[in-house]
C-alpha cells in the first residue's frame, strides 16, 4: 500500500506516540505510568530514526545502530527507574508522584 | 659591557655577597652566632677589598663625563627592557669605599657590642642587608634600580632600628623611620614619573642616571620642568637625610643598638639622601628656583638641631642631632654650589669626612654605653668615663672634627662648604652657617667637657644631673650585666677599639686629602685662594664655641648650665624640639586621621564593605525569590521544560 511506503506516515505516527507519551509523563500521577511514558517517548525517537533511515540514508545500517543503542539504554534506564521507584515507595509508602514533596523550595 | 665584564663582575659580587649572607643566616644559620658572623664577616671583607681594588684600579680611568656604564639585561618583556647595572665614575667609587669600608669596621665593632645578645645571628643578616642595599644603592646605573635600593635601605633601617622589638619605643621608632621616610619617598618617586613622563623617549625603567644628567645638561627640559622634577625628588632626600621637617625620625632612631645608629648616621641611610644630590647633580643645578628651596631648607634644618643638640642629655641624641646639622650643611654646600655654578666638591668631601668622624663618634658613644649601661652622658662622666683611654682619646678627635678644628678633617670640609656659601650674593647664608658652626663646636665640646673634667663625687650638682635610669635607655638586656658592674674596669675588647682607631685615623688624614680628592673628583684641581677672611671667621666660630662650652661647662667653677639657661622659653622650646613632635601629632590628627581616615574609613565601610554586603544579600534574595519554583511538583517543572525547549525549537525553526 501508498501509504505505508511514505516518509510522512511513519513521522505522524511517531509524533502521535510522542505526543502521548509527553502527555503520560506531565499528566500521570503513577510513577509507573510515568515510567511507561518515558519508554513511549523513547519508542518514538527510534521509530523515527528507522524511518529516516529507511527512506532517507544513503547507508542502511546507521539508523538501526542508533535504534539498538536506543532499546539497550532503555533496558537499563528501565532497571534504574525501576529501582527509584522502589526506594520511593520504601521511603514513602506510596508510589504517587504527588506525595515526593521534600524538595520544597 | 657584558656579564663576564670584571668590572661588572666585581661589583655584582660587591652587591650579592651580602645578600646571599643575609638569605644564609635569616634562612639557615640563624641559630649558630658563629656561623652567621663568619659567614657575615666574609660576605663584606670581599666587597670591602674588592671595592678599593676597583677604586684604585679605575680612579685614574673614569671621569665624572667619562663614566664606566656597565649592565646586564635583567628583565625582558617585548619592548620593556629592565637593566641592571653599575654607574662607576668617581663618586659611586669613593662612596662605594668608604661604604664598604664602614660597614666592616662596624660588623668588627659589633662582635664585641653585640656579644650575647640573642639575636645576634639577626644583627648580622640585617648588617649584611643594610651594607648590600647601600652598595648597590651607590653603584647603580639606573633610578629604578636606585629606586629599589633606596626603598630596601629604609626597610633594612626599619628592621635595624626596631631590633630589640621587645621594647616598645623601639618597635615604635622603627615603625616611625619607615613611615616618614616613605612619606618623602612618594614625593621621590613622583619626581621620576615626571622625569620620565617629560623625557618622552625614555621610560621608567631604562632611566639612566647619567641620562638624567645629560638631559639636563643639554637643556632638554625646560625650567619649570627641572624645578618640579628637582623638588619632587628633594623630598626623598628629605625623608632619608632627615631635613626640617620631616626630620624627626631620625632622633627617634637612636632606640636601634649603637652600631646601627653609627652605620645609620655616617655613611648608610642619611648619607643616601646627600648621596642622590651628588648623583644628580647636574639636575639640581639647573635649576635655581630648587636650589634656593634646599638651601632654606637646609639652613632651617642646620639651625634647628644644633639648637636642640645644645640641651640633649643623652650622648647618642647630640650626636643624632649634630648628624642632622651637619646632614643640612652638605646640602646647604651643595644648593650653594649649584647656585653658584661651583661643583659639588664641597659638599661631598663634607659626605666623606663626616661620614668617617661621625661613625667615630658613634662608635666611642656604643663604648661608654656598653660600659656603663647608661645612654646620659652626665652618668657617664660620674662613673668614670674619662678613664676608658682609647675612647676617651678617639672620641675627642671625633669631636674636634666634627667643631671644625686645625688639622682634623671636619675643618678642612667645613671650610670648603663656607667657601661655597661666600660666593653667594647674599652673605645671610655664610653668617647662618658661621653661627650653626659656633652652636655645633658648643653642644659637642659640652659632651667633652662633662665627660672629660667631671665634678668630684660629692659634688652637689650631681642632683640635678646624676639621675640613673634602671633598664637605661637604648639598649637591651645584656648590657644590664655590664651595667651592673661599672666600678671595676675592665678594657675595651680589642674589637671594639680597633675600630675607633682606624676611624680616628682617617678622621686626621682625609683633611689632608683634599686636593687629590678634589683631582680625582673633578679631574682638576682648583687653585685655592685663602680666604683668610673666611677661615679667621670660621676658625673664631669653632673656638668661641668651645671657648662658651668651656665657661659653662669646662673650668672648675663652671655652673654647668647652658647660657640657654638666661633664656629659659628658648631652652623649653629646644628640650621640646621646637615643638615638631607635636606639630607632627597635631597634624596626623587633625588632617589625618581627623580627615583622610574619616573619609576612607567611610568609603571602607560604606562603599567597599556595603558592595561586597550587597552583592551577597542580592544573591540570598535571588535565591529566595527562585526558591517559589521547587514547588514539589515534578511535572509542574517538567512542564516548563518542556514548554522551554518547545519555544526554543520553535525559535530555531522559524527564527531563520
Amino acid at each position: 500500500m501508498l501509504v505505508f511506503n511514505q516518509l510522512e506516515t511513519y513521522l505522524y505516527l511517531a509524533l502521535l506516540l510522542f505526543a502521548i507519551g509527553l502527555y503520560g509523563v506531565l499528566a500521570r500521577r503513577s510513577l509507573i505510568a510515568i515510567l511507561i511514558s518515558v519508554e513511549l517517548i523513547l519508542n518514538a525517537a527510534s521509530l523515527n530514526f528507522m524511518a529516516f533511515n529507511r527512506f532517507l540514508a544513503p547507508h542502511p545500517a546507521v539508523g538501526q545502530v542508533i535504534t539498538l543503542f536506543i532499546m539497550a539504554v532503555a533496558a537499563a534506564e528501565a532497571a534504574i527507574a525501576l529501582s527509584i521507584i522502589v526506594a520511593v515507595y520504601r521511603k514513602l509508602k506510596s508510589i504517587n508522584i504527588e506525595h515526593a514533596t521534600e524538595l520544597r523550595g | 659591557m657584558g656579564a663576564c665584564d670584571p668590572n661588572f663582575l666585581s661589583c655584582f659580587l660587591i652587591v650579592a655577597l651580602p645578600l646571599l649572607s643575609f638569605a644564609v643566616i635569616m634562612i639557615f644559620t640563624w641559630r649558630r652566632h658563629k656561623l652567621s658572623l663568619a659567614i657575615s664577616l666574609t660576605c663584606s671583607t670581599i666587597p670591602l677589598i674588592l671595592a678599593w681594588s676597583l677604586f684604585f684600579r679605575l680612579k685614574d680611568a673614569v671621569t665624572m663625563a667619562k663614566p664606566i656604564v656597565t649592565q646586564v639585561n635583567w628583565l625582558v618583556s617585548d619592548a620593556v627592557i629592565v637593566p641592571f647595572g653599575f654607574l662607576l665614575d668617581p663618586v659611586s667609587l669613593l662612596m662605594l669605599a668608604i661604604v664598604a669600608t664602614i660597614s666592616w669596621l662596624i660588623q668588627v665593632y659589633s662582635i664585641g657590642y653585640m656579644e650575647g645578645d640573642p639575636g645576634f645571628a639577626r644583627f648580622y643578616a640585617d648588617l649584611s642587608l643594610f651594607g648590600m642595599s647601600m652598595l648597590s644603592l651607590v653603584s647603580a646605573s639606573g633610578m629604578l634600580q636606585l629606586f629599589i635600593s633606596w626603598e630596601l635601605v629604609g626597610l633594612a633601617s626599619y628592621l635595624l632600628i626596631g631590633f630589640w622589638y621587645e621594647k616598645f619605643s623601639a618597635s615604635e621608632a622603627g615603625k616611625k623611620a619607615f613611615v616618614v621616610t616613605r612619606f618623602g619617598d612618594i614625593g621621590f618617586f613622583m619626581g621620576l614619573v615626571f622625569l620620565t613622563f617629560f623625557l618622552k623617549d625614555i621610560n621608567i625603567f631604562g632611566l639612566g642616571i647619567f641620562d638624567i644628567n645629560n638631559a639636563a645638561l643639554t637643556k632638554k627640559l625646560t625650567e619649570a620642568q627641572v624645578t618640579l622634577c628637582a623638588l619632587l625628588i628633594f623630598c626623598g632626600v628629605a625623608g632619608k637625610s632627615a631635613q626640617f621637617p620631616i626630620h624627626v625620625w631620625l632622633p627617634d632612631a637612636m632606640e636601634g643598638p649603637t652600631p646601627v645608629s653609627a652605620l645609620l648616621h655616617s655613611a648608610t641611610m642619611v648619607a643616601a639622601g646627600i648621596y642622590l644630590i651628588t648623583r644628580l647633580f647636574p639636575l639640581f643645578a639647573a635649576s635655581a628656583t630648587a636650589m634656593s628651596v634646599v638651601l632654606a631648607i637646609s639652613t632651617i634644618t642646620l639651625l634647628l638641631s644644633s639648637t636642640i643638640g645644645m640641651v640633649a642629655k643623652d650622648i647618642k641624641q647630640v650626636w643624632a642631632y649634630s648628624t642632622v646639622s651637619q646632614l643640612g650643611f652638605m646640602a646647604m654646600g651643595l644648593s650653594a654650589a649649584a647656585l653658584g655654578g661651583s661643583t659639588l666638591f664641597a659638599g661631598y668631601y663634607h659626605l666623606t669626612t663626616h661620614a668617617a668622624f661621625k661613625a667615630l663618634l658613634f662608635l666611642c658613644a656604643g663604648v661608654f654605653i656598653h660600659h656603663f649601661g647608661t645612654n646620659d652622658f652626665f652618668v657617664m662622666s660620674k662613673d668614670g668615663g674619662r678613664k676608658l683611654a682609647i675612647p676617651m682619646i678617639t672620641v675627642t678627635i671625633g669631636a674636634l672634627a666634627l667643631a671644625g678644628i686645625f688639622p682634623f678633617s671636619g675643618f678642612f670640609s667645613k671650610e670648603a662648604i663656607l667657601g661655597q656659601l661666600w660666593h653667594l650674593p647674599n652673605k645671610m647664608w655664610v653668617g647662618l652657617a658661621l653661627f650653626g658652626a659656633f652652636l655645633t663646636a658648643y653642644y659637642t665640646f659640652r659632651v667633652i667637657f662633662v665627660m672629660l673634667l667631671p665634678r668630684k663625687d660629692d659634688d652637689p650638682i650631681w642632683k640635678e644631673y646624676y639621675v640613673r635610669e634602671e633598664g637605661g635607655h637604648g639598649h637591651g638586656a645584656h648590657d644590664d650585666a655590664h651595667g651592673g658592674g661599672h666600678d671595676e674596669h675592665h678594657g675595651v675588647p680589642w674589637v671594639m677599639s680597633f675600630p675607633l682607631i682606624v676611624l680616628a685615623g682617617f678622621t686626621l688624614v682625609l683633611g689632608f686629602m683634599q686636593a687629590p680628592l678634589e683631582k680625582f673628583l673633578l679631574g682638576e684641581s682648583h687653585p685655592h685662594d685663602l680666604n683668610y677672611l673666611l677661615l679667621f671667621l670660621a676658625v673664631g666660630c669653632a673656638l668661641g664655641g668651645i671657648g662658651v662650652a668651656w665657661l659653662d661647662w669646662g673650668r672648675s667653677g663652671a655652673k654647668w648650665q647652658g647660657f640657654i639657661r638666661k633664656f629659659p622659653a628658648l631652652e623649653t622650646f629646644f628640650i621640646q624640639k621646637w615643638y615638631m613632635d607635636h606639630f607632627w601629632r597635631w597634624f596626623l590628627n587633625t588632617f589625618i586621621y581627623g580627615t583622610f581616615s574619616r573619609i576612607f574609613t567611610y568609603n571602607d565601610r560604606r562603599v567597599v564593605d556595603g558592595g561586597v554586603d550587597a552583592v551577597a544579600f542580592s544573591t540570598i534574595g535571588s535565591g529566595r525569590l527562585l526558591s517559589f519554583i521547587q514547588t514539589a511538583f515534578v511535572q509542574l517543572n517538567l512542564l516548563f521544560m518542556v514548554l522551554v525547549l518547545a519555544g526554543v525549537g520553535l525559535y530555531l525553526l522559524m527564527g531563520r
